[in-house]
């Protein structure tokens, strides 16, 4: 990513994770399911990179997988320079000090009979060697920077409202001062209104404390706020990753077009200038994929040759990187 | 409008609860037309979903009643109503899709079955006419190979494909009044177009009035022609979609239609702050106090505002909205 004059602090390459299912023809015979498969980005230091696809695309998975939370079978990521892929022991535990996941439902991930105070020490006692005093230090400054109040510190998971569960798992996430934090759908479990507060204080916490996001959503109203950078995936793949800008108002691939296309607008003039794309179908079968193009059969463009090889991801000039034989043709452009 | 095909006045349910007991929906008003489509907006524990199922007559039994007022569906009172002319209109005239499409098939049943379930209920049909009207039901929800699928169980379709089964029985009967409760929000966005899509279809076929219940402003503009705002068991706002987005005349429906990012025609990199609502929805014990209750949440608030309900006001151009600084937003 030469054209950027930030630094990566994330580099991930062709990372793939898989997943062995029972099925296929004959016996013992094992068949892998390829949620990830081939994802390679960048994310610059304190930047946003938001992945973004429908259920099943594996944009959760790929996050596991860059936190060690699930293994890669291959490729390669990168934190600072350091390898994650391959950690073991206590240099693992190191790395995990660095990044840090705020998970999507505040009500099941945070353990219903541990204090608030007790939930944000976890990491703190697990990944650091800090004394009691040190990590109550930290822990009130972490309740104060995510906007909650100290005598909250010993209540129970139940005695908070949704927004403020959000709060605490956030504060947990900071609490080892790491340099990546995965957020994996922070909001879409709170209600609209609530919504905003989070967002805000994540852009809040990213302003003041220099923090690199990696945003995973459905919601691309939401994504649209977040990021600096998106990459869209679909069935495992990354099929177009652009800035902020260029994917929304220059978007180049079907998938994506026909993506932007569904999200309902409050906007007159955009609802006015958009054409609904609807993608018929649904999509095929992720343990038997077909050749070619895993899009073509649901694609209005799509030619013999999307059904026959699978189009490679590459730059078409600015770093806007597209996986899509036909992004130059006419027929896609009217889309 | 000539008569509304539902007319609800004063409405007031109420819940028992621990504390005791609690005007979940505090009088309510609202009128639906032939063939309109109108949206109830607002968040979690506002009473969007308790008004439907008290349309329903679908009310938990010993917890929830209604107290006072009237749902008046082509003239009949629906709250004077017997339990067998109830169970008669519900899913015949008046019918409901759930949020859930996963919860809401009985998984032991082909989907087939269900919807021929309704068929036999209502209009008589035997088992092979029905199961015939079935497969041609799941053809008129556009889910391909409607013949072969009809006799595949639940768990065999896709989100998508289980809330076009849901419509499917829903519309079993060709109903006056479809009521969509959260239709959408489980769905995948690009799924949720095709669903948007086929509900706009069928109301232009067969005249069917649809209530959409949503917590997304996005939605309501693509699908109602106008919208209920409902803040903690009442009515905050009602008017026609474009209006409201445009001019909101309460607090809340400006909070709500301004903390979510949207997407715009044209973007640009100016990213200003989302406007926060603070707080959260009351609890249940303060329903029915007399003073606003959003005004613990509202920068609008005044000495007013604490000490009494604001009114229903009507505007010249069709918006009611229930603040007392109605005219000041």
């Amino acid at each position: 990513m030469a054209d950027t004059p930030n630094t990566p602090l994330l580099t991930v390459d062709k990372l793939g994770v898989r997943f062995a299912v029972k099925r296929g023809g004959g016996w013992g015979k094992r068949a892998f399911l390829y949620a990830v498969d081939d994802v390679s980005f960048t994310v610059n230091r304190g930047e946003t990179l938001a992945i973004v696809g429908e259920s099943g695309s594996g944009k959760t998975t790929a996050a596991l997988a860059v936190a060690r939370l699930t293994a890669a079978y291959t490729g390669s990521v990168k934190l600072d320079g350091q390898e994650l892929l391959g950690l073991e022991g206590e240099e693992l535990r190191q790395a995990r000090n660095k990044v840090q996941f705020i998970f999507q439902d505040p009500y099941s991930s945070l353990n219903p009979r541990q204090r608030a105070e007790d939930i944000v020490r976890e990491p703190l006692v697990s990944l650091t060697d800090k004394s009691g005093a040190e990590q109550q230090q930290i822990i009130d400054r972490l309740f104060a920077e995510v906007g909650l109040r100290p005598e909250q510190k010993r209540l129970f998971p139940h005695q908070f409202s949704g927004g403020q569960r959000q709060r605490i798992g956030i504060a947990r996430a900071l609490a080892t001062q790491p340099q990546l934090i995965i957020c994996d759908e922070p909001v879409s479990a709170l209600d609209v209104a609530v919504q905003a507060q989070i967002l805000n204080l994540l852009r809040d916490l990213q302003s003041e404390l220099g923090l690199t996001y990696l945003f995973i959503s459905h919601d691309l109203g939401v994504v649209q706020h977040m990021c600096d950078s998106i990459a869209v995936m679909y069935m495992g793949r990354i099929v177009e990753h652009t800035d902020r800008l260029s994917l929304f108002n220059n978007p180049l691939h079907p998938y994506t077009k026909a993506l932007l296309s569904a999200v309902p607008s409050v906007d007159k003039k955009r609802r006015a200038e958009t054409k609904r794309i609807l993608i018929p179908g649904d999509p095929p079968d992720p343990v038997n994929l077909p050749p070619g193009c895993r899009f073509a059969n649901r694609c209005p463009a799509a030619t013999d040759v999307c059904r026959q090889s699978e189009p490679p991801l590459t730059d078409h000039g600015g770093y806007h990187r597209v996986a899509c034989h036909l992004v130059n043709d006419s027929k896609t452009a009217a889309i | 409008m000539t008569t509304p095909l539902l007319k609800v006045e004063n409405l007031r349910i109420e819940l028992t609860t621990r504390d005791g007991v609690a005007p979940v929906i505090d009088d309510l008003s609202f009128e639906l037309g032939q063939n309109e489509n109108i949206s109830f907006v607002g968040e979690s524990g506002c009473g969007k979903s308790m008004t439907a199922l008290a349309i329903m007559g679908l009310l938990p039994e010993k917890i929830g009643r209604i107290a006072s007022g009237s749902i008046l569906f082509d003239g009949e009172d629906l709250t004077k109503a017997s339990p067998a002319r109830l169970r008669a209109i519900r899913g015949n005239e008046i019918s409901m899709i759930f949020q859930e499409p996963m919860t809401s098939l009985n998984p032991v049943y082909t989907v087939g079955e269900q919807i021929a379930e309704v068929i036999r209920e209502h209009q008589g049909l035997g088992r092979k006419a029905a199961w015939d009207m079935a497969a041609d039901l799941l053809d008129a929800v556009r889910i391909p190979n409607a013949r072969g699928r009809v006799s595949d169980y639940p768990f065999q379709m896709s989100g998508g494909q289980r809330q076009r089964v849901m419509i499917a029985m829903a519309l079993a009967c060709q109903p006056k009044i479809l009521i969509a409760d959260e239709p959408t929000t489980a769905l995948d966005v690009t799924v949720q177009a095709q669903i948007f899509d086929l509900l706009r279809d069928l109301r232009k076929d067969t005249g069917t009035s649809i209530i959409m219940i949503t917590h997304d402003m996005g939605a309501v503009a693509e699908m109602a022609e106008r919208m209920i705002v409902m803040y903690a068991g009442r009515g905050a706002e009602i008017g026609p979609v474009e209006q409201i987005i445009e001019h909101a005349r309460h607090p809340y429906t400006k909070g709500l239609t301004s903390c979510v990012p949207h997407i715009v025609s044209q973007l640009t990199e100016d990213r200003a702050r989302l406007t926060e609502v603070p707080g959260i929805v009351p609890g249940l014990k303060d329903f029915g106090k007399n003073m606003c209750l959003f005004a613990s949440r509202c920068n609008h608030r005044t000495e007013e505002c604490l000490s009494a309900r604001p009114p229903m006001k009507p505007f010249e151009n069709g918006q009611i909205a229930a603040c007392w600084h109605a005219e000041d937003v």
